[in-house]
């Protein structure tokens, strides 16, 4: 009965998968890498899928010969205590996104631990994770008990990071009005470096600073030196920077070194970064624009609005695959004023079946 | 002196006395309305507080829109007890129609602000299941000379289960009993059962008899009285679903399809009022008795029923309308299908036809108006097909044009590339398509080169250009020339062509360029710039929204619109040229890189940088900071007064700034002044601070209690519900919002099976239950159950039962657990009294929906149906039941405290499988299991905590997990031809029964006797030697020899006075004796005669009762036949009840 949601390309993997576990309907993903020299699933799809498997109760994942055509029937979301190595060719971020959007659905609250790379410029790095997207989320009601704990640091290319991610599950969300952009009032970061100089972190710093101070003067960008056993595989260091406003809005960049960069070089990239950002607007930063759509479709039947600053590709996919899963579709409306988007839409009514009542 | 009257008392009218009096009047005594006991106080206060609590419900979302649905009024009843009757007297009431018949859901309006749905729920256990889901108040018929019937107590647990709307009982046949005093008695017993049952004062209506085939006037008032007033509470499942029903199915098959295979799957609408939340174009639908079905469309109607739209103090005449379309009330209809027109048999061409020659001389006879309509019917095509062959020909000599051959050029696209139609999705927008027609010859014409960029355009930015006039094109709908776009999946190639042609300027000039030819071409375009001119800024700002809709929605090719204007830009390889779009734009371009990726994260490259540092940031980003004046009001600290912002400074410089900017003594004593003033401030906020801390607390009028403020919570998002969408266009309302609760829709459903069509009938109700997202689909569910303690017996594991959960109706196959605290151990039968679980396959449900079961719906036994009640707990994919398991064995060696077991396991690989595993003995001496023996299989070496016998029996307790049955089926019985029929799987015992099967019994489980012969113990022997050791206490002693009784050989020889006394006794007894016997002889002969005479009577009064009944059935069946020739609706409805 339930009708099978199709896609193709291996793009939007993950939120594919997402869309199916959470509205439990089994998903085909065609012609992934079909072109390609090398065809088929990537070995971070391929852990990906471990990982929904993991979550997940009573799950079939089929994987044609090829690799290039996957089956994803969702079970049960089940969450508790999962352990994944989620390798080095991305970062964990990749896999912490959608066990974040999963998490507030599970049976029992989830308790992930997973190794790693914590951050690089692919994927969303832990930091930015834990100081905005997780402090986000309370926006629709997730707040007692969330905690995203980096017990290790590991810069790529060969990871060897470790963070502890809990996330209480609820019955439903509820509806968010974050419409009020407010004005900058500070800029928070961590710049962080692990196998380097300790001086490495704080010349990130002072790069940073160097930029911002010209625009606010409330900035504050803690250093963070990591040693030993705790300081991953490779040698690394970035910068992860924070614009908070007066009514809650936290936008936010980051920048990971690459090799042979300095980090003055790093620190004031990042920091320009930051400013594009703030100049785009909106109440929820570029990245992570699809999760908080993502929870407005998934909240009660009522009206959810959000102010974005411009939609990236990802977001504007994003909201053709929920369309698809769901069959919401947002109003948006242009605010020429700010130059930003009020994005609106009724919630699905989606309440967590599989928390159980006592 | 002393009889001078006195001077009357003037009590003082002012001063300080009267002020302390009226200080002092009664209700400022305190200790005179103190309570006299502090118990006494302590429990007043303790009751009202319980009442108070009493009173309050969790707060629920009220999402019944402003105008509201007509409230669904159910008339349920066992048969015979006065539904049709009562919804006759309430129709007739309500609107003065005479309703004929009762069929479907009858819809009137009843008052200024209320409409009311009647239904009449037949006796079937679908239909009260299904009417318990969706009535928001059931009028319980009761038959008062008859009391209540099983069926009554069976819909008030059914309603319980499904959230218990609101219930009014109607005593009907009052007329029947004969004495008053009988009367006032049943209806106080009744009165009373009818309040134990559902509340302490529920209403009971007593309707005293029927005039004119209705009930009588002023109590059908009353009654309509208490409907009018009656407030509804919102119930959770119908707060979270839409669900609809129908007053109206019609089949839209073609008819040919239908002659070629009267099987085959058919499309059907319904219509209805929506009810519950909002339906979605996308929500799933159940419809209880028929099965899930997708809707493939669902369009706004008129309301055939509106509620008046001019206020009075009553309603006139033409505003009491009516809408029952099943039921035989006249009228025309209109829908997108057609228009229906209730007509005679006079009308009807099959019924002039068929009279034969009669026919055909009355149909020389008829009027001019019964032809037209007869000569309608005799219509070869419908008017579309008539259409689709209607020919213009424009100029004398050119080919005419027929409407069929201008769909299918508009519906054909030329495909691209080959591989980019195919992923065009089926549901192409209306304005797509109404476009490619006429560029399709432009693009042939004016594309090279970048042909592909104009293809794209014609889905992208369709309006834009066409409509938009060439000057205002650039700012007021700046992605006009949506010229290319990103591929989602074939990225790659749209990039290389992007950096290769450069700016995305000198794009937007070739474009204009192309869209001048191309207008040129189209000449039919122009007229319509003409008419963009004329539009309001405000339509082309709504437009505007709903086109970024479009480039987000509409797209089915995945492409990422892109242009030169300011809705759009961003980065592409080169970087740096569209700067001012880019900062203005509203979506983000992907660079080919974030393609890869698959990341939401945005990464710029150092070039993106540096290009982004050469502009005036400080402009652009003017306003996004706080300033610092603002921030220091923010902090709370005092502001200076010098006011400068200084945006670029950080605080410490500022602060040093103003510092420097005050002069002389002047700015001393500014400073002074400033620092009081700051000071006072900072004492201000303290205080304020301090209050809302500590004072908030003990203000209890200031301060909402939690449930008040939860209240409070929804009502706000409930207002903003309503006016998100308040000004929006209805398309775009239904896209984001759904259709609201309360319209009138029409809802086309595709590949329905034909039985829903073939056998349908009006009297069940056909409901449309929506479903959330994850409840289309199925796992295992487990609930909370109790048997019903009517129902006869106790349920067992693993037979078949039908629930009734949500929407759905089903059979599954249950199987019973209970948590012991540890493990979920299965159980056999459902305890007596005491709730258990129950676990079986089946659809989703949200946790702490309620549910009923049935073992059968199909037989109307006598006892009491509903078998068991509960609530839905927990749903899972796998299932973690398990039963005891023991496994024993015998020791074959024993040791000191290890023994050697066999005859327990099979292999060695059982064996260290349980290595470790605790084991007992039936005696108690627990053991573990240590390690297999090699050379004998299934054996082992256990070690005790005592030394084994060898006729000890040793046991492993285990766990065995057991699996429910992978089994569920929807219950269909509205696809039957005989709705009661539905048959499902049957139980176990009705298999063997039917079968003439013995329950089989395995040979191991035969009881057999055990017999248990007592042992014999031998007589214990010490040695002398040892006696002779023993302390005099242990030494055996010698036995005393028992006590000589009387020898039987000794005679004994009697006294003769002794002798009479045994004589004289012994006569005595035989004399009694006989006179015993003698009496028993008596009576048994005096209860035979009486028997004989019982007998007698009892056979003349069975005659006269035959005798009797034989002439009462012979006037009933007489009387009933003369009905039948009569009137034969009565009795087919008769016949329906039964």
């Amino acid at each position: 009965m339930t009708s099978l949601l199709r896609f193709e390309s291996h793009n939007f993997f993950r939120q594919r998968l997402l869309l199916a576990a959470l509205s439990g309907r089994p998903v085909r993903i065609d012609r992934i890498r079909s072109e390609d020299d090398n065809p088929g699933l990537r070995d971070c799809e391929a852990g990906f899928l471990r990982l929904m498997e993991k979550v997940t109760n009573g799950s079939a994942i089929e994987i044609s010969y090829t690799g290039t055509t996957v089956v994803f029937k969702p079970g049960v979301i089940v969450g508790g205590r999962v352990q994944h190595d989620c390798g080095t060719e991305r970062g964990i971020g990749y896999y912490l996104e959608a066990l974040i959007a999963l998490a507030p659905f599970t049976k029992t609250p989830i308790h992930a631990t997973l190794t790693g790379i914590t951050s690089d410029n692919q994927d969303v790095s832990v930091d930015t994770l834990r100081t905005v997207t997780l402090v986000n989320l309370k926006r629709w009601g997730l707040d007692a008990g969330i905690e995203l704990k980096i017990t290790k640091r590991g810069a790529p290319p060969l990871g060897g990071g470790e963070v502890t991610f809990h996330c209480p599950n609820v019955r439903a969300l509820k509806p968010i009005q974050f419409t009020d952009e407010g004005k900058i009032k500070r800029v928070r970061g961590i710049a962080y470096s692990t196998r380097v100089s300790p001086q490495t972190a704080n010349r990130l710093v002072d790069a940073a600073r160097n930029v911002l101070g010209e625009y606010l003067p409330d900035v504050y960008i803690y250093t963070d030196h990591y040693k030993g056993q705790d300081s991953g595989r490779s040698p690394g260091f970035a910068v992860s920077l924070v614009a908070e406003s007066t009514t809650g809005v936290l936008l936010s960049t980051e920048l990971a070194a690459e090799a042979g960069q300095t980090p003055e070089e790093v620190g004031e990239q990042a920091a320009y970064m930051l400013l594009k950002e703030v100049g785009r607007g909106g109440c929820i930063d570029t990245t992570s624009q699809w999760l908080a759509l993502l929870l407005m479709v998934l909240g009660p039947e009522d009206v959810s609005k959000i102010r974005l600053g411009a939609l990236t590709p990802f977001t504007v996919q994003f909201l053709r695959d929920l369309k698809k899963a769901f069959g919401t579709v947002f109003k948006v409306a242009e605010d020429e004023e700010t130059n930003t988007l009020l994005l609106t839409c009724m919630g699905v009514g989606y309440v967590n079946v599989n928390k159980k009542t006592t | 002196m002393e009889d001078r009257p006195k001077k009357a008392h003037r009590p003082r009218v002012a001063g300080a006395k009267v002020e302390k009096k009226h200080k002092t009047n009664a209700k400022n005594n305190p200790k005179a309305f103190a309570p006299q006991s502090g118990r006494k106080a302590e429990r007043t206060s303790r009751r009202n507080q319980d009442l108070s609590e009493k009173k309050l419900h969790v707060p629920l979302v009220d999402r019944t829109p402003l105008d509201p649905p007509p409230v669904i009024v159910a008339v349920v009843g066992p048969p015979k007890s006065g539904k049709t009757t009562l919804i006759k007297s309430l129709v007739k009431k309500y609107t003065k129609h005479s309703v004929g018949e009762v069929k479907g859901p009858i819809t009137v309006i009843s008052g200024k602000k209320r409409r009311l749905t009647f239904i009449e729920c037949v006796n079937d256990m679908n239909a009260m299941i299904d009417v318990a889901k969706v009535a928001d108040l059931v009028l319980l018929t009761i038959d008062a000379s008859f009391g209540f019937e099983m069926e009554t107590f069976e819909f008030l647990n059914i309603l319980q289960t499904h959230g218990f709307p609101r219930i009014m009982g109607v005593l009907t046949h009052l007329d029947e009993i004969r004495s008053s005093k009988r009367v006032s008695a049943v209806k106080k017993s009744m009165k009373r059962r009818f309040w134990t049952e559902i509340y302490q004062g529920a209403k009971l209506f007593y309707l005293s008899g029927i005039i004119n085939g209705r009930y009588p006037n002023n109590e059908i008032q009353n009654l309509s009285r208490f409907i009018s007033v009656m407030k509804f509470r919102p119930l959770v499942w119908r707060n979270t679903h839409p669900y609809l029903i129908a007053d109206r199915v019609e089949d839209l098959t073609d008819p040919e399809a239908v002659r070629l295979n009267p099987k085959c799957d058919r499309t059907v609408t319904l219509y209805g009022y929506l009810r519950g939340t909002n339906f979605k174009q996308s929500t799933k639908v159940h419809i209880p008795g028929a099965g899930d079905f997708v809707v493939d469309n669902v369009s706004d109607l008129p309301d055939p029923c509106p509620l008046p739209d001019k206020v009075r103090k009553r309603l006139s005449e033409k505003q009491k309308l009516i809408h029952a379309p099943m039921s035989d009330i006249g009228g025309i209809m209109y829908d997108k299908d057609a228009v229906y027109i209730d007509v005679t048999d006079t009308f009807s061409k099959v019924a002039i036809s068929d009279g034969g020659a009669d026919g055909a001389a009355a149909k020389g006879n008829m009027s001019q108006g019964v032809k037209m309509v007869v000569d309608l019917q005799d219509a070869q095509d419908t008017l579309a097909d008539k259409l689709q062959g209607t020919e213009l020909r424009v100029f004398a000599d050119s080919r005419p044009m027929r409407a069929a051959d201008l769909a299918a050029d508009a519906s054909k696209r030329r495909p691209m590339f080959a591989g980019e139609d195919e992923d065009e999705d089926e549901d192409e927008d209306e304005d797509e398509s109404m476009d490619s027609d006429d560029s399709d010859e432009a693009d042939s014409d004016a594309e090279d080169s970048a042909d592909d960029r104009v293809r794209r355009r014609q889905h992208v930015g369709d309006i834009s250009e066409d409509d938009m006039p060439a000057g205002a094109r650039n700012e007021e709908i700046p992605y006009a020339d949506t010229d290319s776009e990103l591929e989602v999946d074939s990225g790659v190639e749209d990039l290389d062509h992007m950096s290769a042609d450069g700016s995305e300027k000198d794009e937007g000039d070739d474009d204009s360029e192309d869209e001048s030819d191309e207008e040129e071409l189209d000449g039919n375009l122009r007229w319509k710039q003409n008419l963009e001119e004329r539009a309001s800024s405000l339509f082309q700002r709504r437009r505007r929204a709903r086109t970024i809709m479009q480039m987000i929605y509409d797209d089915e090719e995945q492409s990422m619109p892109r242009t030169a204007g300011r809705l759009l830009s961003g980065r592409d390889g080169n970087g740096g040229q569209s700067d001012e779009d880019e900062e203005t734009s509203l979506f983000i371009q992907r660079s080919s890189d974030v393609t890869v990726t698959d990341s939401a994260k945005m990464v710029f490259s150092a070039a993106d940088i540096d290009a982004w540092k050469q502009k005036d940031i400080a402009s652009l980003l003017q306003g996004r900071f706080l300033a610092v004046d603002e921030m220091e009001e923010q902090e709370n600290s005092g502001s200076n007064e010098d006011g400068e912002s200084d945006e670029d400074g950080d605080s410490k410089d500022g602060s040093d700034d103003d510092n420097d900017g005050g002069s002389g003594s002047d700015a001393e004593v500014d400073d002074a002044e400033a620092e009081r003033r700051r000071i006072a401030k900072k004492k201000e906020e303290l205080k304020r601070r301090f209050d809302a801390e500590y004072d908030d607390a003990w203000d209890e009028e200031e301060k909402q209690d939690m449930f008040e403020e939860a209240k409070d919570i929804m009502g706000k998002q409930q207002e903003l519900n309503r006016q998100e969408f308040a000004d929006d266009n209805p398309e775009l309302r239904s896209a984001v919002q759904g259709h609201l609760p309360g319209t009138y829709v029409r809802v086309l459903l595709k590949e329905m099976p034909c039985e829903f069509v073939t056998h349908f009938d009006p009297a069940y109700p056909v409901v449309l239950g929506g479903l959330l997202p994850s409840e289309e689909t199925y796992g295992f569910v487990q609930v909370r159950i109790k048997r019903h303690r009517w129902h006869p017996k106790i349920l067992k594991t693993n037979d078949p039962l039908i629930f009734s959960i949500g929407w759905r109706r089903f059979q599954s196959i249950p199987l019973y657990s209970l948590d012991d605290g540890t493990r979920n151990r299965m159980l056999k039968y459902t305890p007596e009294h005491m709730h258990c679980l129950a676990t079986f396959y089946g659809p989703v449900t949200p946790p702490s929906t309620g549910f009923c079961a049935v073992q059968s719906v199909a037989d109307g036994r006598a006892s009491f149906r509903i078998s068991a009640t509960g609530v839905v707990l927990d749903i899972n994919q796998s299932t973690e039941i398990v039963k005891k398991l023991k496994l024993t064995g015998v020791p074959y060696k024993v040791y000191k405290n290890s023994a050697f077991i066999k005859d327990m396991f099979n292999s060695v690989l059982e064996v260290a499988k349980f290595e470790g595993a605790q084991v007992r003995t039936v005696s108690g001496i627990r053991g573990q299991v240590k390690k297999a023996i090699n050379n004998k299989p299934g054996c082992f070496r256990a070690t005790f905590e005592d030394k084994l016998l060898m006729s000890d029996i040793v046991f492993l307790r285990g766990w065995y997990s057991v699996k429910p049955k992978k089994f569920c089926s929807a219950v269909t019985s509205l696809l039957l031809s005989n709705k009661t029929t539905w048959q499902g799987v049957r139980l176990t015992a009705q298999v063997r029964y039917e079968a003439g099967q013995a329950v089989p019994q395995k040979a191991g489980s035969a009881y057999r006797a055990i017999e248990r012969t007592p042992r014999r113990f031998n007589a214990l022997r010490i040695p002398k030697a040892l006696q002779a050791d023993l302390p005099f206490a242990s030494k055996p002693k010698v036995q005393q020899r028992a006590k000589k009784k009387a020898d039987k050989r000794l005679a004994v020889v009697l006294e003769p006075k002794e002798k009479d006394i045994i004589t004289m006794l012994q006569q005595i007894q035989t004399i009694r004796k006989e006179k015993i016997r003698k009496r028993k002889v008596q009576k048994n002969e005096k209860r035979e005669q009486a028997a004989r005479v019982k007998a007698k009577e009892e056979e003349k009064a069975l005659t006269r009762a035959k005798k009797e009944r034989k002439e009462y059935f012979r006037e009933e069946s007489k009387a009933e036949k003369r009905k039948a020739s009569g009137g034969g609706s009565r009795s087919k409805k008769a016949r329906r009840e039964e």
